[in-house]
């Protein structure tokens, strides 16, 4: 396998994760973040996640400080120069991740990949407009990136097929199962994944069933490892919401994928999940 | 107590039958035919009817049964395509009529769902739990809506991955490894169907477009098609995948 330099930008949950798993296949990695604090909390989780594979015997002390090694944190776009691969993991603003795309067109190659971890946004959108749109694709893990194995490899509508495959092939280098979609709101599985929910919410709105009632129906007769207010819960249903507001937008007011106003009152009073210590159930402070 | 010496009437054209017929015998009670029924229906203890694809004839038997059975017989009816309370209304006894909503694999549902109609009777609610733990089952009572809550739920998710396919989003594999992979779905969408049988999903999810009356209820043209089409899923060697032969899709 060969080995790249990896741009990964943003370091937060997303980013570091990201990096932790490039630099656990032996990549370079150039993690960048305008904001010292949240570098400072990278390197800390990426020391403390290979200290921890030291003590399970997974790697060696040397191995550690190899992969540790292989992780250069930086403040400034231009030292992505030199990169082969660029991920972007910031927050899901289409401002934001315009103006990255845009810097990353100027400062990289024009044969390097440039990824996007977007669950929500279009990369028709994010790529519009700049020079070398063949390039930009998605590029989306899922939450914890070093755990789910699952990538999902976005077809802008100008994403050549080369950089596809190249996507893919780098998806499958660092140990991941990637899928191929089009540019098509929610992609696949903030898509299909939205009646799980959203049916949950209707039905529960209805009176058809309790929460209790759909969270055991759904385990005990369906075989899914959690229900979907407990899911909820535990996703924060904030994001939840947000997600669903998304791809009803993005389908235009298509009725499938119209959200739920108890989940807005819940988003309104602050009742998030788990983070608030109420959603659907309640849960020690 | 002895199982021994019940009869139950199992009747319909859902895929549940089979094994709901198996299941039955297996837990002792003696299987009879509705035609069977009509020449011995003194020693029947349960009705069950499955139909859902094919309401003219779900009228039907349960017009038959309705009239071929004593009236404190409980007669259990699949409300996944029509609510327990509309099936009732056909009855001149609507109140020993008890919906319920399941979907094969049978082995793998540890709990069956209820729903009782409007018109149903607290003792016919309370025979039916007693019915299904006898056969192994948990049971939960729901109000009664088409499709209850797990087939309902379900349906959805596989009418919106039949959308996604159709598109011609990603591929049905992609989109199966996908929900397996990215969300933890004990099987992908479409793989689940083809188990199922899309003729089953397709009842469903036109029952909830009837009733409810929502752009959010609308089939997937795609699944309707591959329903028309006689490519209902595994049992048929075709659905979303093309299956070699029964066995191969059962290993």
């Amino acid at each position: 396998m060969n080995t790249k330099t990896v741009g990964v930008i943003g370091a937060g949950t997303m980013g570091a994760g990201i990096a932790l798993v490039c630099i656990r296949k032996g990549h370079q990695v150039v993690l960048l973040d305008a904001n010292q604090a949240v570098l400072d909390k990278a390197l800390t989780y990426l020391q403390s996640i290979t200290g921890k594979d030291v003590e399970k015997g997974k790697i060696s002390e040397q191995e550690k400080a190899d992969m540790l090694d292989r992780a250069k944190l930086v403040s400034e776009m231009e030292q992505l120069a030199a990169c082969d691969i660029v991920i972007e993991a910031v927050p899901e603003r289409l401002d934001l991740k315009k103006g990255i795309f845009s810097e990353l067109s100027r400062i990289c190659r024009p044969d390097a990949l440039l990824l996007t971890n977007t669950s929500s946004i279009s990369i028709t959108q994010i790529a519009g407009g700049l020079p070398h749109p063949e390039r930009i694709l998605g590029f989306h893990f899922f939450n914890p990136a070093p755990v789910m194995p699952l990538v999902e490899v976005i077809r802008g509508k100008k994403s050549s097929e080369d950089n596809v495959q190249a996507a893919y092939r780098f998806a499958t280098e660092l140990g991941k199962v990637p899928v191929l979609v089009t540019d098509t709101p929610g992609f696949i599985v903030n898509r299909i994944a939205r009646p799980y929910y959203n049916e949950a919410l209707r039905i529960l709105g209805d009176h058809v069933a309790e929460v209790e009632q759909i969270d055991r129906i759904m385990k005990r007769a369906g075989g899914f490892k959690m229900g979907p207010f407990e899911l909820q819960d535990m996703i924060g249903i904030d994001i939840n919401f947000a997600t669903t507001e998304s791809v009803y937008t993005d389908f235009f007011h298509e009725g499938r994928f119209k959200p739920s106003r108890i989940q807005q009152r819940m988003v309104q009073a602050g009742s998030l999940g788990r983070k608030t210590g109420e959603g659907f159930y309640d849960y020690d402070k | 107590m002895t199982m021994t010496n019940k009869a139950v009437v199992l009747t319909g054209t859902s895929p549940l039958f089979a094994e709901l017929h198996q299941l039955f015998a297996e837990k002792g009670y003696q299987v009879l035919s509705l035609a069977q029924a009509a020449t011995n229906s003194a020693a029947v203890a349960f009705a069950v009817e499955v139909s859902n694809l094919d309401l003219e004839q779900k009228a039907e038997e349960i017009r038959q049964l309705d009239s071929l059975l004593a009236p404190d017989v409980p007669i259990l009816t699949t409300s996944l395509a029509i609510t327990a309370t509309e099936v009732a209304s056909w009855t001149k006894h609507p109140e020993r009529v008890c919906g319920f909503g399941t979907l094969v694999p049978l082995v793998e549902r540890e709990l069956i769902e209820l729903a009782p109609a409007l018109q149903t009777e607290a003792k016919t609610l309370q025979a039916a739990e007693a019915f299904f733990q006898s056969l192994g089952k948990e049971t939960e009572a729901v109000n009664d809506e088409v499709g209850l809550v797990f087939p309902r739920i379900l349906s959805l998710i596989i009418n919106e991955a039949a959308f996604t396919l159709m598109e011609k989003a990603a591929t049905a594999r992609d989109i199966d490894i996908a929900m397996k992979k990215g969300t933890n779905y004990p099987y992908g969408p479409l793989e689940w169907a083809d188990r199922i049988g899309l003729d089953e999903i397709y009842a469903i999810s036109r029952g909830l477009q009837r009733d409810l009356a929502e752009e959010r209820y609308r089939t997937a043209p795609l699944l309707r098609k591959l329903v028309l089409a006689g490519r209902v899923g595994v049992r048929s060697g075709q659905g979303f995948y093309a299956y070699e032969s029964k066995a191969e899709a059962k290993a």
